[in-house]
């Protein structure tokens, strides 16, 4: 909603000052600034004149000679625009004027014949789009002729403030200059100016007949008629006015249409009578019916949309936009101005459908005034009557088979205090809400009626509202409740120790879109089946590459390091905590949370350390770190082949008796696909076992006791995991063991074709005593022979 | 005794001239060694018959041998000392060159920012909870009192799944506010929780959009909650997120699920900001949920993270918050 303070102050008396105080004022009725700033013309020295003579030049026969009176002086000034005659009142710019801030207007000859001045068009003074001729006020601004030699500012009403106010959709009353001076009338307590709307109702009878088929898509249908216009160009104070609320000026017609509708929030669209008929029907479009509207555009109507018509065909689609085939010319001479009250659904599910937001549709949609069919319509027969010479007829079409009335409401006075916390008495509330031009009876409760233009006001708390916004939010005092106290809970606790692992282990947490695309699927090489290529599509997805909800965390990681990498940053080393969407057969489906990571580039290198690739280790060791860290029993990770990693270098996650997720290496083709290169490393798993309830950890006393400590190598056929080894040292030495580490592995000819050498460092404690060789040699020897037995190995030397 | 009177005399020097510990020993072997001098003397000490020359010889051997260990010791320490500061002296490196930085990466600047704002409503004595990303119509719309016909369920606001075949669409929510009605469905008051999560909008990206951003949303419904406790609690959140002189104020607006309405600007980094949506929850909410809207009051709040996170930390394109780039990330410090 777009204004000037000129306008505003038609209706209501706004305090001179800051134009910063109108903006607190507004805001502190609900009313947002978007914006405001003050006009000021572009030009200075600029006066009134009157043209005393106009005559020939000697030398040139394109310019004419002028006398102008400016007040107390009379200058000949050289004019080439040929609009006016002696008698006209013009803008002159006096020498020492200076127009568009930098041209300075001076005595000088023209054709040898001196000027001192300029008579000014519209677009010389940014005052408008007209440059042919010179600016005539006679008939715009009535009042000029007799402010000889005053500024042209004071006519044109500069400086002037312009507001624009982002009116919240429950208001739809606001949408008016009218409607915002009511709602600056109660708050600054000053009456409302209210000049009313009289029409002179000159004209013959009216001879429109009005069918209504549907009264819930169209409760009220009222309109009158002007006979005998003249279609042209508005005056230049009406063309401002709208210009500054953002509206094109078109012609009389439609402006006067446009004012009354910033003026006072009712959208009316003029009919040309002979183009229209004298018989409007109402009805619902039906199903595949087309219309030409005003923009010269064919629309294809559906059962939902309501349509004027003229008894049989479509001529308007209701509350949105007018028809090109009733659409007033150059040549109309009677028009019907209809101002109805539309569905405000419908003409919201049409606008949206048929992509036409108007300033019209967007105040039906909202909800005009019901009761103020009758005045929209006047106010603009009034100002066709002044500006384009039209005759009104002498009654209005006003055809009300809907009739919308004002409503009431029981207020009980304790539920301001019961939900504002402070009381206000029955006095201040009747009086604050007589202030906004409800009515207010009884005591308590009170009895509160509402008017039709008020339809977000429907029950008590509705009224608590107004009583708030009018007395104040500063007045409500602060007052800070405490909860009973539940705290992060053991999911959102045991997420946070997750991500501080991961950040602690060198990760960038990353957060990525919840979409992919049917191509990321493909990439990550998923064959058909694969539970991940079973994504949920979006309906409308913001683009084609993300028509997917997200099955895996994976790509969108791949993506970001992909982008990271191309930046020169010399690693990638991302993490993502995030939910996968699932087909589930709930109502909802299933949306886990899972952790993925990724590692690519390499080390950064410098005069400490060499760099270093990524690899699958780096991979395993994430996890080894997350499952000591988090405490996790029975994990283990187990050699395996699965998408979108390296066959070689993958493995399972497991927890339990399950597999949670996998890690390894990124296979080739896939870090390919994504734009990568090297060695890519990745993980991805199911956080909803590791955010499970597991009780405190438990202490366990380090033994005072020395250890014994040492090396077992084996030779195992190449494919034996050594996950295999390191069980079964465990089992055999059970409680003494207190740690087992791989230390070396290698192959090579002393081991054999197809063989490995795995040597591992045994540190065997007792938590009660000191081990004796006697005790341990036994040990050692058991623990050979289980590695030797569960692996088909042998040992090695003697270690 | 002329041996004496020469170790006496020279030992001194020789002790003074020693220029490593090695010299040193050398000469503490030859001067008061087993094989010395000293110890020659002391082994003829039983050749002295006469007893008090006896005693008067080896009290001499005695002191000159413990002078001399004396003056030893001191020689050592001092060769030890120059011989610990010549290692130290080598082992000089420039300790400007740069260190060994254990490696730490960083928590998300949106993390950082709804986990703090959850902890300032936990320390209020709030329960933390999530509700699911993809949701139903219901809950995101009509539970909260948004009619059927309002704009932003249309496609062009909203996105839809292709999932399920009931009336009730499927949408990815686009507001954590959902939770407002799931959790009070399924719990009796009082309710206080803060809700922070992940919603989606049918917006592309540009500077002022993303269509997946976040939010945090806060109710607390009670016997006797009042506007008054909406403004304290959210004035105390504002002071304790963007600092104790932080000014709020509270103007009125509208939202389909609260009445009154409102939101909270803050005067922050020298001008008023755009906060968050707030208000008491809409009777008509409480009716959905099956609470006594006679009885009960209760306010919420919803305010966008990466708002607040970009107001703190002067970020002014949003598309920052999703920049891979590590040059980004390490400064989420």
């Amino acid at each position: 909603m777009k204004f000037t303070l000129s306008w505003l102050r038609e209706f209501v008396e706004i305090p001179a000052g800051d134009p910063h105080n109108l903006v607190e004022a507004l805001e502190s009725l609900g009313h947002e600034i978007a914006e405001f700033r003050v006009i000021e013309p572009t030009f200075a020295g600029v006066v009134i004149g009157r043209v005393q003579e106009v005559s020939a030049h000697p030398n040139a026969d394109k310019v004419r000679l002028t006398k102008v009176d400016v007040g107390g002086e009379v200058l000949d000034i050289v004019c080439g625009a040929w609009n006016f005659q002696a008698g006209a009142v013009v803008p002159v710019a006096v020498p020492g004027a200076v127009l568009g801030g930098d041209f300075q207007i001076t005595r000088r000859a023209i054709r040898g014949v001196a000027s001192n001045g300029m008579i000014c068009s519209e677009r010389e003074l940014d005052l408008g789009e007209e440059a042919e001729g010179i600016m005539v006020l006679n008939d715009d601004y009535p009042g000029a002729a007799s402010m000889i030699g005053a500024p042209l500012a004071d006519v044109i009403g500069l400086p002037d403030v312009y507001y624009e106010v982002e009116v919240t959709p429950n208001r739809p009353d606001c949408l008016s200059v009218y409607g915002l001076a009511r709602d600056l009338a109660a708050l600054y307590r000053t009456p409302l100016r209210d000049r009313g709307i009289k029409v002179t109702e000159s004209g013959a009878p009216t001879c429109i007949s009005v069918v209504i088929e549907d009264a819930d898509a169209c409760p009220r249908f009222a309109g009158r008629e002007v006979r005998g216009i003249t279609v042209g160009t508005s005056p230049h104070w009406l063309r401002w006015r709208l210009t500054q609320a953002g509206i094109r000026p078109i012609s009389n017609v439609v402006d006067a249409s446009n004012y009354a509708m910033v003026e006072f929030g009712h959208p009316t669209h003029a009919f040309d009578i002979a183009r229209l008929g004298t018989t409007i029907g109402v009805r619902l479009a039906h199903d595949g019916e087309g219309i030409v509207t005003l923009d010269g555009q064919r629309r294809s109507l559906t059962a939902a949309d309501i349509v004027v018509t003229d008894g049989e065909i479509p001529v308007a689609i209701s509350g949105v936009m007018g028809g090109a085939s009733s659409e007033v010319h150059a040549d109309t001479r009677d028009v019907f101005i209809e101002a109805a009250y539309w569905n405000p659904a419908r003409v919201l599910m049409t606008s949206k459908r048929l992509s036409l937001r108007s300033e019209a549709s967007q105040r039906f949609e909202r909800g005009a005034d019901p009761s103020f069919c009758v005045l929209a319509a006047d106010r603009v027969a009034q100002i066709l009557t002044e500006i384009a010479g039209g005759a009104p007829a002498p009654q209005p079409v006003d055809v009300n088979p809907g009739a919308i009335e004002e409503w009431q409401i029981s207020y009980p006075l304790s539920e301001t205090e019961r939900i504002l916390g402070i009381s206000i008495d029955g006095a201040t509330t009747k009086e604050l809400l007589e202030r906004l031009t409800f009515k207010v009876e009884g005591s308590d409760p009170l009895v509160v009626t509402v008017p039709t233009r008020r339809p977000d006001v429907q029950r008590p708390v509705d009224l608590v509202e107004e009583i708030a916004r009018l007395h104040g939010f500063d007045s409500i005092p602060d007052t800070v409740p405490q909860g009973p106290g539940g705290g992060l809970g053991q999911r959102e606790t045991r997420m946070r120790e997750i991500r501080e692992i991961m950040v602690g282990a060198g990760f960038y947490q990353m957060i990525t879109f919840s979409f992919i695309g049917e191509h990321d699927l493909d990439r990550l090489g998923l064959e058909s089946g694969h539970p991940a290529r079973a994504g949920i599509r979006l309906v409308n997805p913001i683009n084609d590459t993300e028509g997917v909800m997200r099955t895996t965390l994976v790509p969108g990681l791949l993506k970001a390091a992909s982008m990271g990498l191309a930046r020169r940053n010399t690693s990638a080393q991302l993490y993502e905590i995030g939910k996968v969407f699932l087909p589930d057969g709930g109502e909802l489906p299933k949306q886990p949370d899972r952790l993925a990571f990724v590692l690519a580039g390499e080390t950064a290198a410098d005069w400490l350390t060499q760099a270093t690739d990524f690899d699958v280790f780096d991979a395993s060791g994430v996890w080894e770190l997350l499952a000591e860290k988090l405490g996790l029993p029975h994990t283990q990770l187990r050699q395996a082949d699965v998408a979108p990693f390296h066959p070689g270098r993958c493995a399972e996650i497991i927890l339990g008796d399950g597999v949670i997720g996998a890690l390894g290496e990124i296979h080739p083709n896939v870090v390919d696909a994504y734009g990568l290169s090297g060695r890519v490393v990745a993980g991805e798993f199911d956080l909803e076992e590791l955010l499970l309830e597991s009780g405190p950890w438990q202490f366990a006393a380090p033994s005072a006791f020395p250890p014994v400590v040492f090396d077992l190598a084996f030779a195992l056929d190449a494919d034996v995991p050594a996950s295999i080894l390191i069980d079964a040292v465990r089992e055999a030495g059970s409680d003494l063991v207190e740690d087992v580490r791989v230390f070396d592995v290698f192959t090579g000819a002393s081991i054999g074709e197809g063989r490995r050498s795995v040597a591992v460092n045994i540190c065997l404690r007792a938590s009660d005593r000191t081990l004796t060789d006697a005790e341990v040699t036994p040990i050692r020897q058991a623990i050979a022979a289980r590695v030797v037995k569960r692996t088909g190995g042998e040992l090695r030397g003697t270690a | 005794m002329d041996h004496f009177e020469e170790l006496r005399h020279a030992t001194p020097r020789r002790v003074q001239d020693a220029a490593t510990l090695a010299d040193l020993d050398e000469i503490e072997a030859t001067t008061i060694g087993r094989r010395s001098i000293v110890a020659e003397a002391r082994r003829d000490l039983g050749k002295i018959k006469d007893p008090e020359e006896r005693r008067a010889t080896g009290r001499a051997i005695n002191d000159l041998a413990a002078d001399i260990a004396l003056q030893i010791e001191v020689r050592r320490t001092e060769l030890h000392t120059s011989e610990v500061n010549a290692t130290l002296e080598a082992e000089r490196v420039d300790v400007t060159l740069p260190g060994r930085v254990p490696r730490r990466g960083t928590h998300h600047l949106i993390q950082q920012t709804m986990d703090e704002i959850v902890d300032i409503f936990v320390a209020l004595g709030y329960t933390m909870v999530q509700g699911p990303e993809a949701e139903t119509e219901f809950y995101n719309f009509t539970a909260l009192n948004i009619p059927s016909t309002h704009p932003s369920r249309l496609e062009s606001d909203t996105l839809y799944l292709e999932y399920g075949d009931t009336a009730d669409e499927i949408l990815l929510r686009t507001h954590t506010s959902p939770m407002q009605a799931r959790h009070m469905e399924s719990h009796d008051p009082p309710v206080y929780i803060v809700v922070p999560g992940k919603v989606f909008r049918a917006d592309a990206i540009d500077a002022t959009h993303l269509p997946v951003f976040h939010q945090i949303e806060g109710l607390a419904v009670d016997d006797n909650i009042t506007f008054a406790d909406l403004k304290g609690t959210l004035g105390q959140f504002a002071r304790q997120f963007f600092g104790p002189d932080t000014r709020v104020k509270f103007i009125p607006h509208y939202f389909p699920f609260t009445e009154p309405s409102a939101e909270m600007h803050a005067y922050t980094q020298g001008e008023w900001i755009e906060l968050l949506g707030c208000g008491m929850v809409n009777p008509a909410v409480f009716e959905q949920v099956g609470y006594d809207a006679e009885t009960l009051t209760g306010f919420a709040f919803g305010m966008g993270v990466e708002r607040m996170a970009m107001v703190r930390h002067g970020i002014t394109d949003l598309r920052t918050l999703i920049d891979p780039d590590v040059r980004t990330l390490e400064q989420y410090r």
